[in-house]
């Protein structure tokens, strides 16, 4: 008998999960949407699909490190293989409600979708741009014209 | 090596040197905002410049590890890259630098076309890839130009047409096609030659600078990018600075 085909991919997606991006403790890679498919197969074999932001990104090593030692520790699984893949295209709308309010709420960083101006994550005002590039490469600075805060937004 | 391996490589090659020379500037760029534009725009070509490395690995057969990223990156005898001179450059001063991050964006995007619908699947999934981060970096150039060259006062716009003046004639290497380009065509890799992109990046240059340029100004070698500037050797040795000092390091 095989303890391996007892692993749910539940239960793997949990461990996934677990994983927070590294810029944003609390906030995880999944809400962040860069998981696009987990798989495990009858051998206890794990195979984790990701996306990046950017694909200059220099969090990548680390994302796919703390990723394979999340699922490596789940009972009965032998191998994992985490890959970033070149398609889809990550963009802000697959960041998850949850994903949007962690932002906001811990962080002040606002996301703006699309062409559409984002607002004020602290007191919902109309948004400036400031910068086009900012403390990362996937954020901008833009300044808020009701509360005068300055705010990061995540950019698509 | 395959005509399709040294497309690719000539490719990565200028991504990869463009990125290093776009971060020299962190910490010394005339202001915070171009620190921090610098610094993106840079990661973003270095993050280019891997994927393309990643493509000739499996062109090598070889296993994509970041240690065998890192040596074709950093590792090869001058020889064996298939950069241009316009990458190799070292420039003296921030006008240069400004030009040449505008004229390698406009001709970047104009060879990721060349490649968009690649027969080659995983190229023009990078192509497409790549293209989207792009559009920010030509947002960047036109509008710190159209500020330096409209807005600001005579200096600025001397400064960089004296800039202009000293890189266009090394547009002619980052137009220079590798060896069997023609075979590459033929293929369907790519839809044009890169030399063809010539009298559009001349037409576009006179457009953003409002020169009018020699129709001939760079116009593309026949050298097969088979030789180094004497840029390369000094730009190698800042790039590889740290790692010589210690190259079994694990980081």
């Amino acid at each position: 008998m095989s303890t391996a085909q007892l692993i749910s991919i539940d239960t793997i997606r949990a461990a996934v999960a677990s994983v927070d991006d590294p810029e944003y403790p609390g906030l995880s890679i999944v809400d962040l949407g860069l998981v696009e498919t987990c798989d495990v197969n009858e051998r206890g074999e794990v195979t984790i699909e990701l996306v990046p932001t950017f694909t200059g990104c220099p969090a990548l090593n680390v994302i796919a490190d703390d990723v394979t030692q999340a699922v490596a520790a789940v009972d009965g699984v032998t191998s994992t293989h985490v890959g970033w893949l070149l398609s889809p295209t990550w963009t802000t709308d697959r960041i998850s409600d949850i994903g949007k309010a962690i932002l906001a709420e811990r962080f002040t960083v606002a996301v703006q979708i699309g062409p559409k101006a984002s607002t004020c994550p602290r007191c919902g005002g109309p948004l400036t741009d400031e910068s086009m590039f900012g403390p990362s490469r996937c954020r901008s600075v833009s300044r808020c014209n009701a509360c005068v805060e300055t705010i990061e937004v995540m950019r698509a | 090596m395959t005509a399709l391996r040294n497309y690719i490589l000539s490719f990565a090659d200028d991504e990869h040197l463009m990125g290093q020379q776009h971060i020299e500037w962190i910490g010394v760029a005339p202001f915070l905002e171009e620190d921090l534009a610098f610094s993106s725009i840079g990661q973003d070509e270095l993050g280019h410049a891997v994927m393309l490395y990643e493509l000739v690995l499996g062109i090598d057969e070889t296993e994509p590890t970041d240690q065998a990223i890192d040596a074709l990156a950093y590792r090869r005898p001058a020889d064996h890259y298939r950069s241009s001179a316009f990458v190799e450059f070292g420039t003296t001063n921030w006008a240069e630098a400004l030009v040449r991050h505008w004229i390698y964006d406009m001709v970047e995007q104009l060879r990721w076309e060349l490649v968009a619908t690649s027969s080659f699947e995983p190229l023009a999934i990078v192509a497409q890839r790549a293209d989207r981060e792009e559009r920010f970096h030509r947002r960047h150039g036109d509008a710190l130009l159209d500020t330096l060259l409209h807005e600001s006062n005579t200096d600025a716009r001397t400064r960089i047409v004296q800039a202009l003046d000293n890189l266009a004639p090394m547009l002619g290497s980052l137009l220079e096609p590798p060896a069997d380009e023609a075979q590459i065509i033929a293929d369907g890799v790519a839809s044009a030659s890169v030399a063809s992109l010539h009298e559009a990046a001349i037409a576009a240059i006179d457009e953003r600078f409002g020169t009018n340029l020699d129709p001939s100004t760079g116009t593309p070698g026949d050298g097969q990018r088979l030789t180094r500037s004497e840029a390369f050797a000094p730009l190698m040795s800042r790039m590889c600075e740290v790692l010589d000092l210690d190259p079994q390091a694990a980081w």
